[in-house]
């Protein structure tokens, strides 16, 4: 088929090989950037901090809301749950760090214990979300 | 292949097709699992549950939260917003290097906890860990 095919109209193919070139390139692209972060499912609002950097490998989402609900990969968890699925998530990618997104009004004792179960995990490299302050300082 | 290869070059192609059919599902897969998504977020030192060293608290620089938002710099009560200076003022007088505790009641905003730690961190203290009164 493909040959009669090719046979017939031999000269009046499209070149692809420019279309390829730019297909692999992107290709590499997202591989490369691709970090396959677990969202939260929730956007609370995160405290102001000036000291804050952004993290790279924190793929780990764990988001508290205001009214102390815990969300993992987008449904709520209790909290007694959250160091099975930390282990779970550390298996897929073992350098894995956790970022804990607060809200700002959420108990400083519920994201103690969160923390400690993150620890439990087997995760020692937590850090807190936070967002640049508004006004430049 | 040899054959051809020998007599026409033109004729020698590889066909790349099915090879182009898997390039393009794997770019519309990474295309569609890609998030850009990047926290910026505040490293936390959480000692562990049982400390195995009791520092004295004549060592560290102590920063108390109540449960209602009242901040105390060492014993004194302080605004959330003088809290850097204090603590510059503290680690002035007891050495740059004294560690920073941040003892936290369990029922305050963890977003003036967030704030307090900032504060210590650009105040220059390097070593701001989090304590929690147990229940």
């Amino acid at each position: 088929m493909t040959r009669r095919h090719a046979e017939k109209q031999d000269d009046t193919e499209v070149n692809i090989t420019p279309m390829l070139d730019i297909v692999f390139i992107m290709l590499i692209f997202f591989i490369v950037t691709t970090s396959f972060i677990r969202e939260t499912g929730i956007d609370p609002r995160r405290p102001e901090a000036v000291s804050a950097a952004q993290k790279e490998r924190g793929n780990i989402l764990i988001g508290v809301s205001a009214g102390g609900q815990i969300w993992m990969d987008k449904r709520p968890v209790e909290l007694g749950a959250v160091r099975q699925m930390v282990e779970q998530a550390r298996s897929e990618s073992p350098e894995s760090t956790v970022v804990i997104v607060a809200d700002e009004r959420a108990s400083t004792g519920l994201v103690i214990d969160l923390m400690d179960q993150v620890r439990r995990g087997g995760v020692l490299n937590i850090s807190v979300a936070a967002q640049a302050p508004a006004g430049g300082g | 292949m040899r054959r051809k290869r020998r007599h026409g070059g033109d004729e020698a192609e590889i066909n790349i097709t099915p090879l182009l059919d898997i390039v393009f599902i794997m770019l519309i897969f990474f295309i569609v699992t890609t998030s850009f998504v990047k926290e910026i977020a505040l490293d936390l030192n959480r000692p562990a549950s049982e400390p195995r060293e009791e520092k004295k608290t004549a060592e560290v620089i102590t920063i108390r939260i109540a449960a209602n938002g009242q901040v105390e710099v060492g014993d004194r009560m302080v605004d959330i917003r003088a809290v850097r200076a204090n603590v510059e003022g503290e680690l002035a007088t007891r050495g740059f290097d004294t560690p920073v505790v941040v003892i936290a009641d369990r029922a305050s905003d963890s977003g003036l906890m967030v704030r307090v730690i900032d504060q210590a961190r650009m105040a220059g203290a390097d070593e701001v860990s989090l304590a929690a009164p147990s229940r």
